[in-house]
């Protein structure tokens, strides 16, 4: 594009700008920093109370008998985030290739394909919680009327895993499903049709054309599926699981599905409250986002060339 | 030059937020004080259900109709935790309810916040007829804190249909451990699939049983002679209740929903027929016996303690109304008024019969032996004997402690990882570190 | 493509459809049976469907839940687009200094999503805000008061709706993507503009908005269900009732105690669920069309 010829006022871009940048600058830079002080403090949301204690709140979350649990649920918000993303992906590759294939006569699917993305987390717990009660649920009632079968969906640590990791993936298929489709719409044919006559299967195509040209918008779900693995799946966990179930050593610290983002809220709103102590988690967690965001830029760009899309 | 003008536009635009939000606020007490409306008493609650919130809207509604000057604005909060901290934050901000429905294990907790007044500084009023031990849970040095509402303990739910299918005596019902196992394992065995306990996972229950068993939960008095420091959740009273839970669950008598605290999901288990023994407190007996309907016959018995103990009695607990501070008096005295209402002889009685609530006045209690209430129904009086055999010590006076939540979920959690094949000692062990870290952590508040 | 296989196809997405959807359809069937029903095996319809809604609606206020939501979720979907697009349009098309810097602010907030900031944002937004100016000015000139101590003032906000609006009317995703959007757009416009003397109202009127069209629309849906969708942020600083976000809403349905009534809560999920199809549905080319421009970079 051209940049030589642009617009001058002289604060015709203030005016453009400043809600923008006001609402950041006020609701999420500052915010971020007060969680930086509030870190260094023990302060007790009941009781209002402020005590500067240095870092003995990080000090808490790495040492001592409260940093097992903490241990517990960093490692299992990576295993969800990772369990949620890939299967998701690739699940909703194949179905926005599948309809995509069909062209015109795909049309009726991708109604019925992406609708999900109208779901939320919190009715995709609703309804699972009601579906899959261990004892008044439907799904055992209804595995009941052939086998003895009950699975204990909510306690038991890998059941319960399964759970709330396939309610994620229903939740997101719409929104992935959506990406995908509106991509491999602009794929020119051509690609296809010059594989096909060198006689390459559908499998191989797939794997061949596909994948790579589709690679941007993987990369780009791949960090908005991340996203909700770390922060919007907090309402499914709340509704579904509350957090639960806590299993048997070594995965006895902590509920299953208390996440990164649960743990912050239980232990600065819930019990006895130290909002120090989840600010401190807060801390840890945007470094970690920092983290993975430098990633994404950085390999983002090559990725970009490599899928060869129109730039 | 442009880098000065933006910050101070900057400046401007958080003045004239900051700002707005003040106006607001003014404006409110303004059209508040001007105005001939009556003034709204706000009272906040926990209860969820249709019947017990209705019950409350209902009353709430007849006060208003004999009152002009004042109005009762009741509302349902959401769990107790959340009604406790949605009170402490509104009176952050100066918005705060006048009446909370705080629960016992939250009263250390208020009392430390600060925010609530207590009711018995609001000018003279007789207390002398709500039941002794409940109102000395809520006296604080001499004075009443808060007014005793609904007062509750657990009792054994029982299908008869299938203690009968079992060859067991409904009338009859086990008292101990023991006898719970021992039935199951007979119902079992004359081929009741169902045979076994529910209850839901709920630090509630262990409480009773420490209680039952004359264990405090914490020191210095269970936290009633000065400030709770230290735990006692490896007592051996407390290794017993443990031990429970894991037998009934080895043999595969335990049912539960897999949710930690899922009194509902625990409540269907028993209305499905899915169990033949149930937990739970007395104040279900109204809503459980409306689902059952006449799907089966549904008895009562005294919550089964440990044969090793005998009975001390239940925690005298339940929630209580309390009054928070910084009203202008003649409010704080009309909310005072409402919660008097609220409780007074015959709305209590009303209360008990719908929901399975203890009265909390003796006059209730009096005029309904004079209905002959009791003799109606046998299942009716279970809550009462276990009232009136409770003696009163620390330990069924109920544990003070500021981190009592906490102390609940890390229960819970350590009888779960039990449930999951966790060693008892070892959990134990455990939760009682982690408790005691909370409850220091909290205690270096003050 | 041969016959056999398109068959193939088309049998492994009706199968795939049905299962997506079988929850919810689930869901539907036993919003319609009544109690007795609802905790049973049976997926026939009931003839509760009605009474179930109606009872959800007035009972448990749900209807109070929706117009909020849908107030707040308009209104973001609205002001976020609004905000963004202008926002887009000075980086774009304008030439000032420090541009890079506030670009560069504007960016690094892609990575700071609010659920992950709700320690500090609580206290922002739920403090008392100060008396007067004089001691609103005396904290912030004070740097040491201002910056290194927990927060003193916030703006006194719980409760109110304004809580879960204002923090979510800007966005560097929304910016980005018109950006992304604008710079596609031909420089060769942009000179015609310039030389014909329109200012940059015109420009926007007459060129760039009618282009922007799939942009914004698939922007409304986005953003729409995004606010729509909130959970912890409301569930954390709204504690009335009749200013709580729906799906907060959805929560109290299901209580934290006795007698769940299954049959509503489905009636109640549904309903959920209407308002952003609604919005999905109705913008559904632009939508496709708006998001297949802009990751195509």
């Amino acid at each position: 594009m051209n940049i030589q010829s642009q617009f001058k006022s002289r604060f015709l871009h203030w005016i453009f700008l400043v809600p923008t940048v006001l609402v950041l600058v006020v609701f999420l830079y500052f915010p971020a920093w007060q969680s930086l002080i509030l870190s260094l403090f023990r302060s007790n949301l009941f009781l209002g109370t402020r005590q500067f204690i240095g870092f003995e709140n990080f000090k808490n979350l790495f040492t001592g008998p409260l940093a097992p649990a903490y241990g517990q649920v960093f490692v299992q918000t990576i295993v969800f985030s990772v369990l949620v993303i890939f299967p998701g992906l690739v699940i909703s590759l194949i179905l926005a290739t599948l309809t995509n294939s069909l062209g015109k006569e795909g049309k009726i699917y991708r109604i019925l394909l992406i609708w999900p993305y109208a779901l939320s987390p919190a009715v995709a717990g609703t309804i699972f919680s009601f579906m899959f009660n261990p004892e008044t649920g439907a799904v055992n009632t209804f595995l009941g009327l052939f086998t003895s079968w009950q699975p204990r969906w909510l306690d038991s640590p890998l059941l319960v895993f399964f759970l709330v990791v396939s309610g994620s993936i229903w939740k997101n298929l719409g929104y992935n499903i959506v990406f995908y489709l509106a991509f491999l719409q602009n794929i020119p044919a051509e690609n296809y049709e010059a594989a096909a006559l060198d006689g390459a299967g559908t499998f191989r195509q797939f794997l061949k054309i596909t994948i790579p040209l589709v690679s941007p918008v993987s990369y780009f779900l791949v960090f908005t599926n991340m996203s909700y693995a770390l922060f919007e799946a907090f309402a499914l966990v709340d509704i579904l699981t509350s957090g639960g179930p806590v299993g048997s050593p070594p995965v006895d610290h902590a509920g299953l599905t208390t996440f990164l983002i649960y743990k912050v809220f239980q232990d600065g709103f819930g019990g006895s409250s130290n909002m120090g102590f989840a600010a401190a988690q807060s801390v840890i967690l945007m470094v970690l986002v920092a983290l993975l965001t430098m990633f994404q830029f950085k390999f983002g760009e090559t990725k970009v060339h490599y899928g060869g899309s129109s730039s | 030059m442009k880098k000065l003008f933006s910050s101070i536009l900057f400046m401007i635009l958080c003045v004239s937020l900051f700002a707005g939000g003040q106006k607001e606020t003014d404006a409110a007490a303004n059209s508040m004080a001007a105005s001939s409306q009556p003034k709204e008493i706000q009272f906040w609650f926990s209860f969820s259900d249709d019947k017990r919130s209705g019950w409350i809207k209902d009353l709430a509604a007849d006060w208003n109709a004999s009152h002009t000057e004042y109005k009762i604005v009741a509302e349902q909060k959401g769990s107790y935790r959340e009604t406790l901290q949605a009170a402490v934050l509104a009176s952050r901000q100066s918005v705060a309810p006048h009446l909370v429905h705080v629960f016992e294990v939250g009263s250390q907790l208020a009392f430390d916040s600060g925010i609530f007044e207590p009711i018995g500084n609001i000018g003279s009023f007789d207390t002398s007829d709500y039941i002794q031990p409940v109102l000395n849970y809520y006296t604080l040095n001499g004075t009443v804190n808060s007014i005793p509402f609904n007062s509750s303990s657990p009792i054994l739910y029982i299908n008869e249909d299938m203690m009968i299918q079992a060859g067991l005596d409904p009338k009859n019902p086990p008292e101990t451990f023991e006898e719970i196992i021992a039935a199951c394992e007979k119902a079992k065995a004359a081929g009741v699939t169902e045979a076994g306990l529910g209850f839901n996972l709920h630090g509630w229950f262990y409480e009773q049983w420490l209680a039952e068993q004359g264990a405090p939960i914490v020191n210095n008095g269970n936290g009633r002679d000065g400030r709770a420091t230290e735990t006692m959740l490896d007592s051996k009273e407390s290794k017993i209740i443990f031990n429970f839970i894991k037998e009934l669950n080895d043999k595969g008598f335990y049912k539960y929903t897999g949710k930690l605290e899922d009194w509902g999901g625990s409540d269907a288990i028993f209305q499905e027929g899915k169990v033949m023994f149930h937990i739970t407190s007395t104040a279900d007996l109204g809503n459980i016996s409306t689902a059952i309907d006449d799907r089966f016959q549904m008895g009562t018995g005294r919550l089964p303690i440990p044969g090793s103990s005998k009975r001390n009695g239940v925690v005298i607990g339940g929630a209580s109304v309390w009054l928070t501070k910084g009203h202008p008096m003649d409010e704080m005295e009309a909310a005072r008024d409402f919660i008097l209402f609220l409780t007074n002889t015959e709305n209590m009685m009303d209360w008990h019969k719908m929901t399975g609530y203890y009265p909390v006045r003796n006059s209730s209690i009096e005029k309904l032996e004079q209905e002959g209430w009791f003799t109606e129904a046998p299942t009716r009086t279970i809550a009462f004997t276990q009232l009136l055999e409770t003696e009163s010590n620390m330990a069924t006076a109920g544990g003070l402690m500021g981190t009592f939540g906490d102390t609940r979920t890390i229960v819970e959690e350590a009888i779960q990882k039990v449930l999951n094949g966790a060693d008892v000692d070892a959990s134990i062990e455990q939760a009682k570190t982690l408790a005691d870290l909370k409850l220091s952590e909290y205690n270096k508040n003050f | 493509m041969t016959r056999k296989k398109k068959t193939l196809i088309h049998m492994i997405l009706i199968i795939s459809a049905f299962f997506i959807a079988f929850p919810l359809i689930f869901a539907l069937l036993k919003a319609t049976q009544s109690p007795g029903q609802v905790m049973s095996a049976t997926l026939w319809p009931g003839s509760m469907f009605f009474e179930n809604i109606k009872n959800v609606w007035v009972n448990y206020n749900f209807y109070q839940y929706m117009f909020t939501s849908l107030k707040i979720s308009f209104v973001i979907m609205v002001g976020k687009t609004f905000f963004s697009f202008f926002a887009a349009f000075a980086l774009v098309f304008m030439n000032f200094k420090g541009k890079k810097v506030l670009f560069g602010m504007i960016l690094v907030t892609l990575m700071m999503p609010t659920e992950m900031l709700i320690i500090g944002m609580f206290d922002l937004v739920s403090l008392q805000p100060p008396e007067n100016a004089v001691h609103f000015l005396k904290w912030i000139l004070n740097p040491k008061a201002f910056l290194l101590e927990p927060i003193r003032y916030g703006f006194g906000w719980t409760d109110k709706p304004l809580s879960i609006v204002i923090p979510f009317l800007a966005s560097a995703t929304a910016v980005f993507f018109f950006r992304q959007h604008f710079r596609n757009i031909p420089g060769s416009l942009m000179d015609a503009s310039l030389i014909d003397g329109a200012g940059p109202f015109r420009f926007i009127l007459h060129v760039l908005f009618p282009l922007s069209r799939n942009t914004i629309g698939a922007l409304f849906v986005v953003q729409f269900i995004y606010a729509w969708n909130q959970y912890l942020w409301p569930r954390v600083i709204i504690r009335n009732e009749s200013a709580q976000a729906v799906q907060v809403g959805l929560k109290a349905l299901i209580g934290n105690s006795e007698g769940v009534e299954w049959g509503q809560v489905m009636a109640g999920t549904i309903m959920t669920m209407i308002p952003p199809l609604i919005i999905l549905i109705l913008l559904h080319d632009h939508f496709m069309r708006g998001i297949a421009l802009t990751d195509n970079k």
